[in-house]
């Protein structure tokens, strides 16, 4: 090959690399920017007044006086819808039975829009539900809720033969010629004065518990259950990992049983996880025992094995990675195989078997289906350390499938599943870095 | 140094990890079942939580789930939409575990499709065909030239069985080419965004976002299903092992209470008591 084709092929090469790690980087950034910039939303948002009067009268947060100053001030702007509302009440009264009837169905639409963008109608009797207690506690979801309050939503069905197509119906041009039409304007104008947004941090959302199934509050649960989970799975297989690998690499003998033993191993690292799961609730739970129901030790139990085979390979392949010659050096000192094995080879290993741990700590933060049937509940209070053994906790993994499928207001609070992602993300991306800044911090120390 | 300040933060996390749970170091109630009965359930955790101090856990994996969860006794409550089946029964007596049924609610099954779909009306049988796989195409039934998507609820399902008893029959099966979702809330999105698509939902999870198509002409609201002239109402249950006591019993027998009712009511389910 003469030099020009070999510089041109090498920079073609070069070329190739540079592209692909640069299509990487905006991959990373496609996936990482919506997580980044919704999940915030969790946390940084226009607050209304409903949102502060929720935050002081479940968690005792923010200034008494100044709240109820900004009250006072809502309800001056309020009082005139109510007034309105309370008049034309007053005027269907007096009508005929039959347009009475024809006004009352619109009216209850408007008045239940009126509830849902500013909470119960003052005199009225409380709901039980804390969601029903409290008006929109974000500006934009207030701002459809307006919409909402001012137009009805239609379909045109005229045409049988194809799909109908909707369309906006004013709904004050329904109450033509009645007092309650001058009710849609004043809202409409007023609607800064009535629900006063302001901008909002929201740090209570990592350290609050949840009210009224995630509608309000925070996910510190969540939060705490995932720690609780990867952690106590940590626990159960990382000493045993490191002890499995140390057995693989200097005491087995090679042969028939140790190479079963290690296929075992990788096949055991290739089982989806839903199997683990299900192997965790009818072994951990139903036949061991471990707990009555669903709790966090059967999970930490199903994760761990979940990750055993992974720590095991980690730990292996940095056990065999030290060099020869530690081990020669130390044994002709007149050390036993034992020390040997605690003394040299295992803190030279020890940044290869860490990063392994703390890769798979994320892996086991992470995962759902080993958590369903064994841990993971949609709603429950943050659990004491004491309370491990027995009780099951909610989990990030779980309860971001739960509020994406299952919640029955799923498109009310997408905030909140969109921060706990965030939430997730970022745990398993700091347990990551500290794997990294580990590993490079106890080389160095190993190398001085 | 830097040490100690570690070991110091970590022990300060420990205390305030710990600290937090204190308060709750009570026996829990363990709830597992019924995607449906979940509002409910979660609500009533919620409020028992408040109320009592008593640590309430909600999982909501489907009634089959929950009664397999009161037979293996790794539940206190299983919410059911459906009652026990003969063979749970069965596999609960070998077990030595009595299930006692109370009801929780009342609530419709509610046909829904998209909110673009012109039908208004549907009878049972007409359902029944859709689902059969006779009715393919909206215009049978007197809506667009549009297939139908049929989406069905997991067999796992207690709204899958109170739907098959009440419409197409215990033992036919449901037509081949119909989807699958594992929950109301998943029903209602695909319904949401699928033209063409008809699926079934427990009354208090239908909101704007879907249509509610009449049945026989009668429109499901909760006075309609209360009354029994909605043909497709079901009760909701919460089963234990022998009859409740202590707290387990308060949790069972809030659906009788003032709370309990205003509860369920402005969920969207209808009262029994």
């Amino acid at each position: 090959m003469n030099l020009g084709t070999r510089k041109l092929l090498d920079r073609s090469f070069t070329a190739l690399g540079v592209g692909s790690i640069v299509i990487m980087g905006m991959m990373l950034l496609v996936v990482l920017m919506p997580i980044l910039s919704n999940g915030i939303t969790a946390n940084v948002f226009r607050g209304t007044i409903e949102h502060r009067k929720l935050l002081y009268n479940e968690f005792r947060r923010g200034d008494h006086a100044e709240l109820q100053r900004q009250i006072a001030e809502s309800d001056a702007a309020r009082r005139k819808a109510y007034a309105m509302m309370a008049a034309f009440e007053a005027e269907m009264k007096l009508m005929s039975e039959e347009k009475h009837a024809g006004y009352q169905e619109k009216y209850d639409q408007v008045k239940s829009a009126m509830k849902a963008l500013l909470g119960p109608v003052p005199g009225e009797e409380l709901p039980e539900l804390t969601r029903f207690k409290y008006g929109q506690t974000r500006w934009s979801k207030a701002e459809e809720r307006l919409h909402e309050l001012l137009y009805e939503k239609q379909w045109d069905y005229s045409n049988p033969d194809v799909e109908a197509k909707e369309y906006d119906v004013s709904r004050a041009a329904s109450f033509q010629g009645t007092s309650l039409v001058k009710l849609f304007p004043y809202v409409e104008s007023n609607i800064d004065r009535m629900l006063l947004p302001e901008w909002t941090v929201y740090w209570g959302f990592i350290t609050d518990s949840s009210i009224d199934s995630h509608m309000f509050g925070g996910i510190w649960p969540e939060i705490q259950g995932t720690i609780f989970l990867a952690v106590g799975a940590m626990l159960f297989a990382f000493p045993l990992g490191v002890i499995a690998a140390v057995y693989f690499t200097e005491y087995a003998r090679e042969g028939f049983f140790n190479s079963l033993l290690r296929s075992a191993n990788s096949t055991l690292a290739g089982v989806p996880s839903i199997v683990f799961g299900l192997f965790g609730l009818a072994f951990f739970i139903n036949t061991l025992k471990v707990s009555e129901s669903k709790s966090v030790l059967a999970g930490s139990l199903t994760l761990a094995i979940m990750i055993l085979p992974t720590i095991i390979r980690s730990a292996e392949e940095a056990i065999l990675s030290v060099p020869k010659t530690y081990r020669e050096a130390s044994l002709s000192l007149g050390s036993s195989k034992w020390n040997t094995i605690v003394t040299v080879i295992l803190p030279a290993a020890l940044p290869g078997i860490l990063t392994g741990g703390v890769i798979s700590l994320g892996r086991a933060a992470g995962e759902t289906a080993p958590i369903i049937f064994t841990a993971a509940v949609s709603v429950g209070s943050a659990i004491g350390l004491a309370d491990v053994f027995s009780s099951p906790t909610p989990a990030l993994s779980w309860n971001i499938y739960n509020l994406a499928s299952e919640h029955e207001a799923a498109s009310e609070i997408r905030h909140v599943q969109y921060g706990m992602v965030l939430a997730l993300v970022t745990i398993v991306l700091m347990l990551n870095l500290s794997a990294i800044i580990l590993r490079a911090r106890i080389s160095k120390k190993l190398k001085g | 140094m830097k040490k100690q300040w570690g070991r110091a933060l970590s022990v300060i996390a420990l205390v305030v990890i710990v600290a937090n749970g204190r308060a709750e170091a009570k026996n829990g109630i363990v709830l597992d079942g019924s995607t449906t009965v979940g509002p409910i359930a979660k609500s009533f955790a919620a409020f028992f939580m408040n109320k009592y101090h008593v640590p309430v856990t909600v999982s909501e994996s489907g009634s089959g789930n929950g009664a397999k969860s009161l037979i293996n006794k790794s539940c206190d409550i299983a919410s059911m939409s459906r009652s026990m089946k003969p063979q749970e029964l069965a596999a609960a007596k070998t077990k030595g575990v009595n299930p006692v049924s109370s009801v929780v609610a009342l609530d419709g099954l509610a046909i829904v499709v998209h909110p673009s779909n012109p039908v208004k009306t549907l009878t049972i049988a007409q359902v029944a065909d859709i689902y059969k796989g006779r009715v393919t195409n909206w215009r049978q039934v007197g809506g667009p030239n549009f297939p139908i998507v049929v989406i069905q609820r997991e067999s796992n399902s207690g709204t899958q069985e109170s739907f098959k008893d009440l419409v197409v029959g215990k033992e036919t099966p449901v037509v081949g080419s119909a989807e699958t979702q594992a929950s109301n809330g998943a029903v209602k999105s695909r319904v949401s965004l699928t033209r063409g698509a008809i699926g079934f939902l427990g009354l208090g999870f239908a909101d704007a976002s879907v249509k509610k198509v009449a049945v026989n002409g009668i429109y499901p609201t909760p006075l309609t299903v209360k009354n029994g002239s909605y043909p497709l109402s079901r009760p909701l249950f919460f089963v234990t092992d022998g009859q409740p006591s202590g707290f387990v019993k308060q949790f069972v027998e809030l659906p009788k209470s003032a709370d309990g009712k205003k509860i369920i009511k402005e969920l969207g389910f209808v009262n029994k008591y």
